[in-house]
């Protein structure tokens, strides 16, 4: 008896039962951590877009146009999220999941194999859309007293929507992986995808939103509309699914647009299928092939490694540890977007018109010295956690040879440290040093700045590595790792020891400048209290950076028990 | 007579995961130039003995001794006489099969002179020494296996554990894994190998150990372990067969 295609998923539905009954340690905590999250996001969600919405009734014609519009453009964007996630989601789904070792040799027809995969891929792609969605469509339904046909059209309406991009993202894989090796492909698409998002972050920067602020640079209304429109937006599923909710929002029915999205997502799903059942076998069988991989070999890398004052353990682990990132593409090209946010950081400084208050201009060069303390902060905790915290989950499978190896664990994880320490600290004192001499901040306060990042960069740094060590995923890609229980804990206490230290170094600093602004000595007291504020500041970074690493050596100690 | 000590030594090592013992009471050992079969069915406590020798687990009881270093307190002496070798070869996919090996030697404290001529050295004993400069992840998996083991003897350990030495090998890979293991064994280095292949504990090991859910059930030479069964087999499996429990094979050709 042939089973229908669902029989083929049944794997992930047991999976995922099976994960939900045996929970192990720090599910819960996670599960209520990140679903609190969730939660708050999709309740704060709720609540703009009704609001928003409930503003625009105010307004008659006009408030309706820009609803509509509003709505057009936010499936728009959806449109071109799913369709970039669709590659990449069907990339794994139908060419690299290891499964299909079993399933393309056991007697299953392509069609079948290709429906199974389709859903998994079409959820895998949208689920994250479909819960911006709902909270969003909700208020607006809310705050427009819609009716019951107004939430049913909308599941009506995001289903096909959903179907239509990931389909197309479906096909271009199939058109990709029949022209490349698929492992080619995926380095090919997260180098696209990674130039894609840090060009559009860079784009966003330089057009200078700000600008936008000043009344006198906004341009003529009617203009300001015209170019939201373009021939080619009726054309797109996203205009379809916004004009179908609109109408059902008014009380009325759009059966042309939601007809277009229904016929549209069959017949993607038909073209798809057909182009799968002649192509797919070769795309897959092509993704099989072990590609003699071109790789840099580094040569430098191990000479310059050489002239370093290190024991040969260490610079093996150095060595080892820079050539396996550097080769790595899904590693190294999260640099280019490193290199984005540094841009675009340094960037906000540069324009920051703080002169334009002048009375207010010397107090507002100090506080954005203590918010670039604490940007340069998140900054080093967002590198620490994606970098630094990994890099004992990356040993991956291959921990025996460590493990096996006449070397301590000691070694091992202090290895791992200084390798994440240095390029940490060296981005972050540039970016603080830099930012504070484009504001023109007190001497004073860039000397706590520098000072402050040598301690926060120990403190971090020793976290993450210590918390990498405490909480490793050795089955996970680096950016499952970062995103783990051990990497959410990381960042939860990041955030805490940079608010901590802030305060730390903020009251005492600003004592000094307000007395050194009115010309009025500390007080014996006051200096007491200044130099306690700075060395609990520095206590408390070295106290974090050495329990952290000695907690994390542990726990690499226990892992054989 | 003089009496040699042995390169691995372990006593009473019990391992136990919650209530359920997957090693009880195992002792056994291995004198230096021996080849030591460790012999059991799936899940009878071989791989979890073999990887409390290697330091990657900790026993619940018991002692491992490695060229007279106990494991457990002077774990880093220990572990420079020894090589491992798993069973699943999992190794850094982005590295050249070289530099996994010039890794591997920093890692043992081999200097860096020598270390290159070395690393080709044993590339080139396995079989491998045109693939010097290609990444990991583009081997198979009995190429991954051949490296494993290079790495294994690279340091030129006293003892070498290894778990499942033939899985994943060709004919030709596994000769002359044979033919490696018994040259290291006449230099004086002692092996102890857990296989499931009957044929290659006969044909190369001095003493074999049987083990059966998680304790020693028979120990011997060849010879001496075949007398433990019917006596009418020149073969191991016979005798494996009854001392673990295997009858239940007779009832296959009922049941197909």
């Amino acid at each position: 008896m042939v089973r229908a295609f669902p029989y083929l998923l049944r794997p992930h539905v047991f999976a995922s039962r099976n994960r939900a009954r045996r929970r192990q340690r720090g599910d819960l905590s996670r599960g209520l951590l990140f679903g609190g999250i969730g939660v708050v996001v999709c309740a704060v969600l709720f609540r703009a877009s009704a609001w928003l919405a409930g503003q625009l009734t105010g307004y008659a014609e006009l408030g309706d146009y820009l609803l509509r519009l509003g709505l057009s453009w936010l499936f728009l964007t959806f449109l071109s999220f799913l369709a970039f996630s669709g590659v990449v989601t069907a990339l794994s789904t139908f060419f690299l999941s290891d499964d299909l070792r079993l399933l393309v040799a056991a007697p299953v027809a392509t069609r079948r194999l290709f429906h199974a995969r389709f859903v998994r891929t079409v959820v895998q792609s949208s689920w994250m859309v479909v819960i911006f969605l709902v909270p969003v469509l909700m208020g607006v339904g809310w705050a427009r007293c819609a009716t019951p046909a107004y939430y049913l059209t909308a599941v009506l309406t995001v289903v096909p929507f959903a179907i239509i991009p990931v389909a197309a993202g479906t096909a271009a894989t199939l058109v990709l992986v029949n022209t490349f090796p698929a492992r080619r492909a995926r380095d090919l698409l997260m180098l696209m995808g990674l130039l894609f998002a840090a060009s559009l972050v860079i784009l966003l920067r330089f057009i200078r939103p700000e600008q936008l602020m000043k009344v006198e640079s906004l341009p003529d209304l009617t203009d300001f509309f015209a170019t939201l429109q373009s021939p080619i937006t009726p054309l797109l599923p996203s205009f379809w699914a916004g004009e179908t909710i609109f109408a059902t929002l008014r009380g009325g029915r759009d059966l042309l647009h939601a007809g277009a999205l229904w016929t549209t997502a069959l017949a993607s799903i038909v073209i798809l299928r057909a182009a799968s059942e002649r192509w797919y076998f070769s795309g897959y069988s092509r993704s099989q092939e072990a590609p003699k991989a071109r790789f840099t070999r580094f040569r430098t890398l191990d000479v310059v490694a050489r002239l370093l004052p290190l024991s040969p353990v260490r610079r093996q682990l150095l060595v080892k540890d820079l050539k396996i990132f550097l080769r790595d593409v899904s590693q190294w090209s999260q640099l280019l977007l490193l290199l984005a946010l540094v841009l675009l950081y340094l960037y906000n400084f540069r324009v920051l018109d703080v002169q334009r208050i002048p009375y207010m201009s010397e107090f507002l060069k100090n506080v954005y010295a203590f918010v670039n303390l604490g940007m340069a902060g998140f900054v080093m905790a967002t590198i620490a956690v994606r970098f630094v915290f990994p890099a004992v989950s990356i040993e991956g499978h291959a921990f025996w040879i460590i493990r096996t190896a006449p070397i301590s664990l000691r070694d091992f994880l202090w290895s791992k440290f200084w390798t994440g320490f240095v390029p940490v600290f060296v981005l972050t004192e540039f970016l603080t040093i830099v930012a504070n001499e484009f504001l023109g901040v007190e001497p004073f306060l860039k000397v706590i700045a520098a000072i402050a990042i040598v301690f926060m960069s120990f403190a971090l740094v020793g976290m993450a590595t210590g918390l990498g060590a405490r909480y490793p995923r050795f089955g996970a890609d680096v950016s499952q790792a970062a995103g783990s229980y051990g990497g959410v804990t990381f960042m939860l206490q990041a955030v805490l020891f940079i608010i901590v230290m802030i305060i730390l170094l903020g009251w005492p600093s600003s004592l000094y400048l307000v007395h050194q602004v009115r010309a009025i000595p500390l007080t014996v007291g006051q200096e007491i209290w200044m130099a306690t504020c700075f060395a609990t500041a520095a206590g408390l970074s070295v106290t974090l950076w050495i329990r952290s690493m000695r907690a994390g050596v542990q726990a690499l100690q226990r892992m054989g028990e | 007579m003089l009496r040699v000590s042995p390169m691995i030594s372990i006593q009473d090592l019990v391992k136990q995961y919650g209530k359920f013992t997957a090693v009880d009471g195992v002792s056994l050992d291995v004198s230096p130039g021996e080849i030591h079969g460790f012999l059991g069915p799936n899940g009878a406590g071989k791989t979890t003995t073999l990887r409390m020798i290697a330091g990657l687990l900790k026993p619940t009881s018991g002692r491992v001794l490695v060229n007279g270093h106990d494991v457990a307190t002077e774990p880093e002496a220990a572990k420079a006489s020894l090589g491992f070798i798993p069973d699943r070869p999992f190794i850094y996919e982005k590295l050249t099969a070289g530099e996994f090996l010039r890794f591997h030697g920093g890692l043992y404290g081999l200097g860096e002179d020598g270390l290159d001529g070395r690393a080709r050295e044993m590339l080139e004993l396995f079989d491998l020494g045109r693939w010097e400069n290609e990444l990991v992840e583009s081997f198979s998996h009995g190429m991954k296996q051949r490296l494993v083991m290079s790495a294994a003897f690279l340091h030129r350990p006293r003892a070498v554990v290894v778990d499942e030495p033939m899985v994943g090998l060709d004919p030709r890979g596994a000769r002359l894994i044979k033919d490696v293991f018994r040259t290291m064994s006449a230099r004086g280095v002692a092996i102890l190998m857990s296989t499931h292949t009957l044929e290659v504990a006969q044909e190369m090991c001095d003493r074999i150990s049987i083990i059966l859910k998680g304790r020693i059930i028979a120990r011997g030479t060849v010879p001496e372990i075949r007398a433990m069964g019917d006596g009418h087999d020149d073969h191991l499996t016979s005798v494996f067969l009854k001392l673990t429990g295997g009858s239940g094979l007779q009832e296959i050709d009922e049941i197909i």
